[in-house]
Formats: C-alpha cells, structure tokens, sequence
C-alpha cells in the first residue's frame, strides 16, 4: 500500500518537473533531475519494503569518535 | 545568476537568527546542561564568542567573492577539482544538516504531542511545504520569515516572563563548582549552533547591500545569542542541573505555568513556536542545498532540483536513526565536533587562508 503511495508521488514529481524541462529544451537541468531522483527512489525503496540499506551516521560516528568520548567523559 | 531574489539587510539578519533558534529554544539548555551543569549559561556566551569569530570568518571569505556562493569560489580558490571536493561536501552537509532538523521536528511532534501518528506524516508535510517556499525562492520565504520570527521572538520573552514566578536564581549556584572544563566541553554544541551562520557565505550574493554582511552577521549572533542565554536562564533557574534529563526543556518550562488559577498549559505557543520556525530554518538549508547542487553542476535553474533533493532529505531522515535516543546521542555527542572542525571552522579557515595567501578575491567595494 505505502509503496503504492510512494510510487504515486514519485510519479508526480516527474509529472510536475519533466515537462517543463523537456519542453524549455534544458537536457542538461533534466539529467541531474533524473540522477537526483533516482538517488532519492533508490534510497526510499528499500525502507519501505522494510530495510534499512545502511547507516548515514555510521562513518562519521566512527570518525569523530575521540572526540566524542572526550566530550563524554565527566 | 540562479536566483534572482535579492534580500535587504533587515530579512537577512531576520532571516539569519531564525536560522539557529527555533530548534535551539527547545533543547540548548539540555545540551549545555548535561555537561556544564548549572553553568551552561556560561557556555553559552563562550558560544557566542565562538560564533561571532565564526561569523566574521564567513563574511570575510564571502566578501572575497561578493558574486558567488560558497559552492562556487572554493573553485577559484583551490583550482577546479579540489574546490569541487570542497563544494561537494559543503551540499552533503546541508542535507545532512536538514536530515537531522527534520527528525529532530519529526520526533518532537510525536514525542511530546501526538505520540500515535507515524513520524513520516510530520516530516512529510513540513517537507511539501519546505519545497514550496525553496520553489518560490529566497525572496519569498524571508518575507514569511518577517512575519513568523517576531511571533516566535514575542512568544520566547512571554513564555519565560509568565514563567518568573516558578525560577529561582540560587539554582544558579555555585559558579564554577567544577572548573572550566565542563563549561568549555557545554559550549561545543552551541557553538556549532550559531556557527550556522557560515550560510552568510552562501546568502551574500543575494543581499542588496553586501557591504552590510558584517554587520548582519554580527547582530544576527548577537540576537541568537542572547535568545539562548534567557532561555537557557530561565530552564536553570525552573529545573537546576536536573534540567539534563529532559528532551525538551524550552516545552517544560512552558508547561509550569500556573498562573491564578486559568492561565496554565501552554504547551500550544511551544508547539506554534516550532512548527513555524523549524519550517523556515528546514526552508534556508533546503535552499541551500538545492541552490548549491544546481551551482556544482553549473546548471541554469536550481528549481527543477528542489522536489528530489527533498526526497534523498526525506529518505536520509528515516534512516539516519531508529530512535529518539539515538537521534539526541548523535547530536548531543557527535554533531558538535563533526560541524566544528570540518564545516564551520575547518573548512572556511583552510579557503581564507588560501585565498590570502595566493591573493585572490579581495576586491571589496
């Protein structure tokens, strides 16, 4: 159902973006368009068929680390 | 250019200091608190200092450069593909920034107010109406901002005057009970607060009088940083050091208002106060990210990229955390040290110093 949903929406940011650019001849607006949504569809997907694909903190908890446990300690 | 909005002095200094509070109001006391104790008000003016260096670091850099954004001169600075590094991660923390104040909106909706509905309807919604205020550009949603801000400054000063009578200042003491240390360590994450006001570099293309950066950067620090001082009194003085162990002290503290008897509960200015200033600052960094991916690739309109750009938010901020501890571990902890030394001093310092030394930008006036 929710992906059904989600599938609707993307659909309408297509819907509401595309035409404009095809018509305004903007190929190069249209293809960081696609790559961007894309990017964003590819993220989505994966959470609502209920995995998380990974962590976006992961790598920088990992880096700052030290930092944070000096700010931790009493 | 690819916006052809163009703000005066008074929407910018507006614009910057609804930029740091909304979010700050709620939980800096928290955050200072846990860690500077009774003294986070001390933190607090540290962090002002901090950020007020911050500021001038910013607009001297943007100054450089008065026609282009900070996602366009680390090219000219640093050659083509090291300044596209730079810029590149500069978009990454914009919608990183936005990833984490739209679950911070998110979790606080449904913590303290609608515990039943799913966190993505809120986050949903302020998303949309984000997008729409970013399509319509920088003009359009600093005019919003002008009417929203004073609401959500009139509403701090009243919450915390009707909340007088429960303060007392002797939870104020002792100063200094533990040494400087904690108080530095408290001051990090405000610090990386107000050091959002490096988005100057971004927004001074778009002023009408560039020449007045400084001074809008300095009295927007200035305006954060007091909010947060009153507000972080005024929790101290209501909770004590205990004032660490709540999520949310700025909704707290409104919620012990009594007074004679029917003036009680007013948890709805909180949420009103949030809900509308999270909208503008979700709007300035979502602008800022989709403004900056459309400079990166040197396109003609950042207006096509806005709606993804706000999906790869949207899905980012489910997945960053899976809970409300997780979220304020990471930030409490985390976000300080990351934003400080790489986006807010780190980086602007390292493309100042370059650019001084090569010698380039600089033509002020």
């Amino acid at each position: 159902m929710l992906i059904v949903l989600s599938l609707l929406g993307f659909m309408l940011i297509i819907w509401l973006e595309a035409p404009g650019l095809v018509k305004k001849k903007m190929w190069r607006e249209l293809v960081a368009f696609s790559v961007f949504l894309a990017i964003g569809i590819a993220l989505s997907i994966p959470q609502l068929l209920g995995i998380r694909p990974f962590e976006p903190n992961a790598p920088i908890e990992a880096l700052f680390k030290p930092m944070a446990e000096w700010l931790k300690e009493p | 250019m690819l916006e052809g909005g163009k703000i005066d002095s008074k929407q910018a200094i507006l614009l910057m200091v609804a930029m740091v509070l909304p979010t700050a109001f709620l939980s800096v006391a928290a955050v200072t608190a846990s860690l500077a104790k009774q003294d986070g008000w001390i933190s607090i003016l540290l962090a002002t200092l901090g950020a007020l260096l911050i500021a001038w670091l910013a607009v001297s850099l943007g100054l450089r450069f008065p026609e282009k954004t900070l996602f366009q001169f680390p090219e000219v600075i640093l050659g083509k593909w090291p300044g596209k590094v730079v810029a590149f991660l500069y978009i990454w923390w914009y919608i990183h920034l936005n990833v984490e104040v739209l679950r911070q909106y998110g979790s606080f909706l449904v913590a303290a107010f609608m515990p039943e509905t799913p966190i993505s309807v809120f986050m949903l919604l302020i998303m949309a109406i984000a997008a729409y205020a970013v399509r319509n550009g920088l003009e359009v949603y600093s005019r919003v901002n002008e009417l929203i801000l004073p609401l959500i400054l009139v509403s701090v000063v009243i919450l915390n005057i009707l909340a007088a009578p429960e303060m007392s200042m002797k939870r104020l003491l002792p100063v200094f009970e533990h040494g400087a240390v904690p108080i530095i360590k408290g001051a990090v994450m405000p610090t990386a607060w107000m050091g959002e006001i490096v988005t100057m570099a971004v927004l001074i293309p778009y002023l009408n009088k560039a020449k007045e950066a400084y001074r809008i950067a300095i009295t927007a620090t200035l305006i954060a940083g007091f909010f947060m001082l009153i507000t972080q009194l005024a929790d101290v003085a209501i909770f004590g050091p205990v004032t660490a162990a709540w999520l949310f002290p700025g909704l707290d503290a409104a919620r012990v208002i009594h007074l004679a008897n029917f003036l009680e509960r007013l948890e709805p200015v909180v949420m009103v106060i949030w809900v509308a200033g999270v909208m503008i600052k979700i709007s300035v960094f979502y602008w800022a990210a989709a403004l900056g991916s459309a400079q990166w690739l040197e396109l003609k309109d950042y207006k096509p990229l806005v709606l993804p750009v706000g999906v790869i938010i949207y899905a980012l901020s489910i997945m960053a955390h899976d809970s409300l501890l997780d979220l304020f571990a990471f930030l409490g902890m985390f976000w300080g040290p990351y934003a400080l030394t790489l986006f807010i001093v780190g980086m602007p310092l390292l493309l100042l110093v370059v650019a001084v030394i090569r010698g380039q930008g600089g033509s002020r006036h």
